[in-house]
């Protein structure tokens, strides 16, 4: 019969020595673990090689508080002495005895003294829990220890199993016996000496369950975002990347939203502490912005607030990657052009199962001459259907910073609801005739989460499993990978 | 973005058409405007912030007879002559008042309510929260004299009733005891803090509105109230203007008829309302690029009509041309452009055809992600679960966990949404150490990894913050040492044909004698250690955990 090179081990074990043990001994002998030895006598015994014989035995053991009062005596018998050995002890007086908290309570359960103006001893015989405190400290094993003890955390009690193992003749036939030479492992030594040609390699059973292996993985939101950008760089974007903490002028200034529009207020934004503004602003730069917003693009109009300086310079956590955008095209790009980037936003917003305080945002744009809303919508229809969205719908909006604007509606691919997938827009002129960009030219935006996109596809129902240290290591390592 | 309730049998009533529940939703989204739900009086809808003269049962179904066609162009309600003036007397802190006066409306039947409603959506957008603009609408009948005067006075000098709410007010108070102790009050008190002077509004018998704060209780309109003077106070001109516009279009639409006041400041007079028209151009071809789609020139008039606006054809320079005249309650079109999207929602965005644009550009990726990517890809042949965890984070979990003082130079967040998420971290380790305690139930080894993002405040950087990408692995489990941990970071930087070495060092989150720096090609770039038990028996992680961390940039070479 084959056995494991574990099987093999115990048997072996149990052979030379005299065949009657227990799993701790083989443990020792084998090098092996007491699991492994268990799990190996186990199989053994159904071949009937060895018997086994388990047994169980309690032990006590005192906690380092139960040796104190085996030293020192039980709380309220240190109380009882101090009752004893002093008249008309107010309770105020007892608080000052050392274990007073402890001890107060089983000095009244135990009837040792009566509760009054003052506390009045009564007669204190030793109880079994003292009885056996003491035994316990001078290392005899007791038994019937009171429960009590143990509740009080004075005492732990132990199981202590033993498996005995003894050889049978049919264990001993086999150690000895015919199939010695099976063999489990093929190792470097069988094949360095040529006993490999001798050796009987034994039988696996190779429909047996195997432990999965995890090897290293990229984390799902990565594939994802690795995914768009693969199909956005497909699609002849080339991706921008710039500072996540950035001054409101690229944030907000630049996109058209008036200094006093609601969604600039203290508490939808993430300030910084220090520094709070960045350095400096290019002065051009800031006179265009101030204009624009002021007196409007040509043909237009402003807005009827003042535009401050300083609010432009305050620094936040982006909200949105738009101040990238704005950042190149401050830089000065020449159409067409198309770029785009999946990078970190931040909000301080929700966090709840579908909103993040930091997530990642797709954003893309493209400049050429001569755009319509019909090339922005056929753009989004070619993206979308890289990741099976189908039958989109482009609902009138309203950004500040767009006109037109539209949300972008889709199938859900699995329910089939039509659902929010993103928000877009031809950018204002008063977004772009401070870069200097030619009327005839146009710059059409969308943008959209990541996340949101990943729950689409994979039915996540909370985001925080995925992105963040609340992450399910199982789920990342089981996840299927994402490649279509 | 406004939510605003609707009885769709009144929408109905003044769109002029028996429509469905269904149709009147459709019909709605077209226009952009999306139902939200039940509520209690009517059915739930959400307008965005560039259309607030939608911001009434009466503003949707103006929209809607335009979306049908049974009402063109501009309409310019007619103002009657009134001698009603308001005198303007030093108030420097909210200087504009517009008024107008209102008669024979019949407020039973919950017209009242719409312009309660209305009146509370035009504080919360366009007034910016009274800010910007606050309306105050009073019964003209219970008004003495045809000249008011709206000045600056001492809050504790005056006193009039004010609106009872609840329990409060409906008894003498100063402007002061008003901000102090009613709940209107204390809610608008926060507009004039710190003014030595505040707003208010008098006819020959006193003081009897505090605008932007709250009402005289004398001139409460109520359902019975048939002639009402409207007051609008504000910061700004042009919003209360706006502001007044849209209300009186709405009480215009329920059969009112209105009268104009006079406004006289020291250096002027106005009457207002002011219901001029403004005007934009727009060339044809603009409109055509812009849609992407042919149109003839009576096609473009025909739509600019159904939205509510007026145009007129002219040849400038050759071209075709469009004279549109957008009407006065009307707060968006900032630009020729706007005109144009009106022109594309009265067509439907949804009957343009996509198409992809026939542009030509090559796409690639920055090198900081060709980077990023190539080390991830290591990692993960090297047998590390990449992680990707949040930037924003908290002393405890950065610093004080890993056995660290939180550093001066940290990036913090002074308004934070929780306390747990006020620091941007600076480093990557107690990120990965937070999904270790987190999943100490999973099967080990744990080998985790994270390439990402960390800030600290830097002097020589423009925003005064240097942005890093920090790459960090750590080994878990029962053979996880410090050897495992070098030997694949030895094996990592090799990868990029650069040389690590790693020097003794100390540093607190590292057992002493089993931390060194990662130095690479030379430079000092990280850490890297044995993790010290303190850190993670109080995270209740019993396995021992190797790490290490370094600064992306040390790799290319």
């Amino acid at each position: 019969m084959t056995l494991t090179n574990n099987e093999r081990r115990v048997l072996d074990a149990l052979a030379e020595g005299d065949g009657d043990t227990d799993a701790e001994a083989l443990a020792r002998t084998t090098g092996l673990g007491r699991g492994p030895v268990e799990g190996a006598v186990e199989l053994l015994a159904e071949k009937g090689y060895v018997n086994v014989d388990e047994t169980a035995e309690t032990l006590y053991k005192l906690t380092d508080e139960g040796r104190g009062y085996a030293d020192d005596g039980l709380p309220e018998r240190r109380l009882h002495d101090y009752l004893v050995e002093n008249d008309d002890v107010t309770t105020d007086e007892l608080r000052d005895v050392e274990g007073f908290e402890i001890g107060i309570g089983h000095l009244r359960r135990k009837g040792w003294a009566e509760m009054g103006a003052t506390v009045e001893p009564n007669e204190a015989s030793r109880g079994d829990d003292e009885e056996a405190l003491e035994a316990l400290a001078s290392g005899e094993n007791v038994d019937g220890v009171p429960e009590t003890l143990v509740d009080r955390g004075l005492v732990e009690r132990e199981e202590e199993r033993t498996v005995n193992v003894r050889i049978t003749d049919e264990g001993r036939e086999s150690a000895e016996g015919d199939d010695r030479g099976t063999v489990g492992a093929l190792t470097h030594d069988l094949l360095a000496s040529g006993d490999w040609k001798d050796a009987d390699l034994a039988e696996y059973n190779v429909e047996a369950d195997a432990e999965t292996t995890h090897g290293g993985r990229e984390h799902i939101l990565r594939q994802m975002a690795n995914r768009v950008k693969e199909v956005m760089t497909d699609m002849g974007f080339q991706e921008m990347e710039g500072p996540h903490v950035d001054a409101e002028f690229y944030i907000n200034d630049h996109l058209f939203m008036p200094q006093d529009h609601p969604a600039r207020t203290h508490w939808d934004k993430f300030l910084v502490e220090e520094p709070q503004r960045i350095d400096e602003l290019p002065d051009e730069a800031v006179e265009n912005i101030r204009n624009v917003h002021r007196e409007g693009a040509e043909g237009g109009d402003g807005y009827h607030s003042e535009w401050d300086r300083d609010v432009a310079r305050t620094l936040n956590l982006r909200g949105h990657t738009t101040s990238l955008s704005m950042r190149y095209l401050a830089e000065g790009v020449e159409p067409p052009a198309r770029y785009f980037s999946v990078d970190k936003v931040y909000r301080n917003d929700t966090l709840d199962p579908t909103h993040l305080l930091e997530f990642f945002q797709i954003e893309g744009w493209v400049m050429a001459r001569d755009l319509s809303v019909r090339d922005l919508m056929g753009t989004f229809v070619e993206f979308y259907s890289h990741f099976g969205i189908e039958d989109i719908e482009f609902k009138p909006h309203y950004n500040p910073y767009t006109e037109p604007s539209f949300e972008i509606f889709g199938e859900h691919p699995e329910t089939g609801e039509q659902i929010e997938i993103g928000n877009s827009g031809m950018f204002r002129r008063e977004v772009v005739e401070p870069h200097g960009i030619d009327e005839d030219v146009e710059v059409m935006a969308w943008g959209l989460a990541l996340e949101r996109l990943l729950m689409l596809i994979y039915g996540f129902e909370d985001i925080r499993d995925v992105h963040g240290t609340l992450c399910d290591l199982e789920l990342l390592r089981e996840v299927p990978v994402l490649w279509n | 973005m406004a939510v605003v309730e609707a009885d769709p049998d009144e929408l109905r009533r003044l769109v002029g058409r028996d429509l469905s529940r269904d149709e009147l939703v459709d019909e709605l989204f077209a226009l952009g405007v999306e139902f939200e739900g039940e509520g209690d009086d009517g059915l739930e809808f959400e307008v965005v912030p560039d259309r607030p003269d939608r911001l009434s049962v009466e503003g949707l179904a103006r929209s809607l007879r335009y979306q049908f066609g049974d009402d063109r162009g501009v309409r310019v309600p007619e103002i009657g002559r009134s001698d009603y003036k308001i005198r303007v007397e030093s108030v420097p802190e909210r200087p504009y008042i517009v008024g107008a006066v209102v008669r024979d409306i019949d407020l039973t039947g919950g017209v009242l309510d719409s312009l309660i409603q209305l009146q509370e959506k035009l504080h919360a957008t366009l007034g910016r929260r009274r800010n910007k603009g606050a309306i105050g609408v009073h019964d003209l009948t219970m008004l003495k004299g045809e000249e008011f005067v709206y000045r600056g006075i001492d809050p504790d000098d005056e006193s009039f009733v004010p609106l009872e709410i609840g329990d409060a007010g409906a008894r003498e108070m100063t402007p002061r005891e008003v901000m102090e102790d009613h709940p209107v009050g204390k809610e608008y008190a926060r507009i004039l803090e710190g003014a030595e002077r505040v707003p208010g509004i008098y006819d020959d018998i006193g003081m009897f509105s505090f605008p932007p704060v709250i009402n005289g209780k004398r001139t409460e309109v109520r359902e019975d109230s048939r002639d009402l003077l409207v007051e609008m106070t504000g910061t700004d001109e042009w919003t209360v203007d706006k502001m007044l516009n849209i209300l009186v279009y709405a009480l215009s639409d329920r059969g009112a008829t209105v009268e104009e006041v006079e406004v006289e400041y020291d250096d002027r007079r106005a009457l207002k309302p002011d219901l001029s028209t403004e005007s934009k151009t727009v060339t044809h071809d603009r409109i055509e690029s812009m849609l992407g789609v042919e149109f003839g020139t009576d096609d473009v008039v025909d739509l600019l009509e159904r939205s509510g606006m007026d145009a007129e054809t002219e040849t400038r320079d050759g071209a075709t041309a469009y004279d549109v005249t957008v009407p006065p309650y009307r707060t968006d079109v900032m630009h020729p452009l706007d005109v144009v999207d009106d022109i594309g929602r009265a067509y439907g965005f949804n009957e343009m055809e996509p198409r992809y644009p026939d542009v030509s550009t090559v796409g690639g990726l920055t090198e900081s992600t060709r980077l990023e990517n190539a080390v991830r890809k290591q990692l993960v042949g090297l047998g590390f679960q990449d992680l990707l965890s949040f930037v924003l984070t908290n002393d405890d979990d950065c610093y004080t966990r890993m056995r660290r003082d939180a550093p001066d130079d940290g990036v913090r967040i002074p308004n934070p949404y929780s306390e747990e998420y006020d620091v941007v971290r600076s480093w990557l380790l107690p990120s990965i150490v937070s999904v270790l305690a987190n999943n100490t139930h999973r099967g080990y080894p744990q080998n985790l990894a994270e390439v990402g993002f960390c800030a600290v405040q830097d002097d020589d950087e423009n925003t005064g913050i240097r942005e890093e990408t920090h790459v960090a692995a750590a080994v878990s489990g029962t053979d996880a040492g410090y050897e495992g941990a070098k030997s694949r970071l030895t094996s990592l930087v090799d990868d990029f044909d650069a040389t690590v070495g790693t020097p003794t060092t100390e540093h607190p989150s590292f057992i002493d004698g089993r931390a060194a720096t990662v130095v690479i090609d030379g430079d000092d770039a990280g850490v890297i250690g044995e993790l010290h038990p303190e850190i993670l028996a109080e995270r209740e992680i019993l396995q021992p955990v190797a790490a290490f961390e370094f600064e992306i940039d040390a790799l290319r070479s």
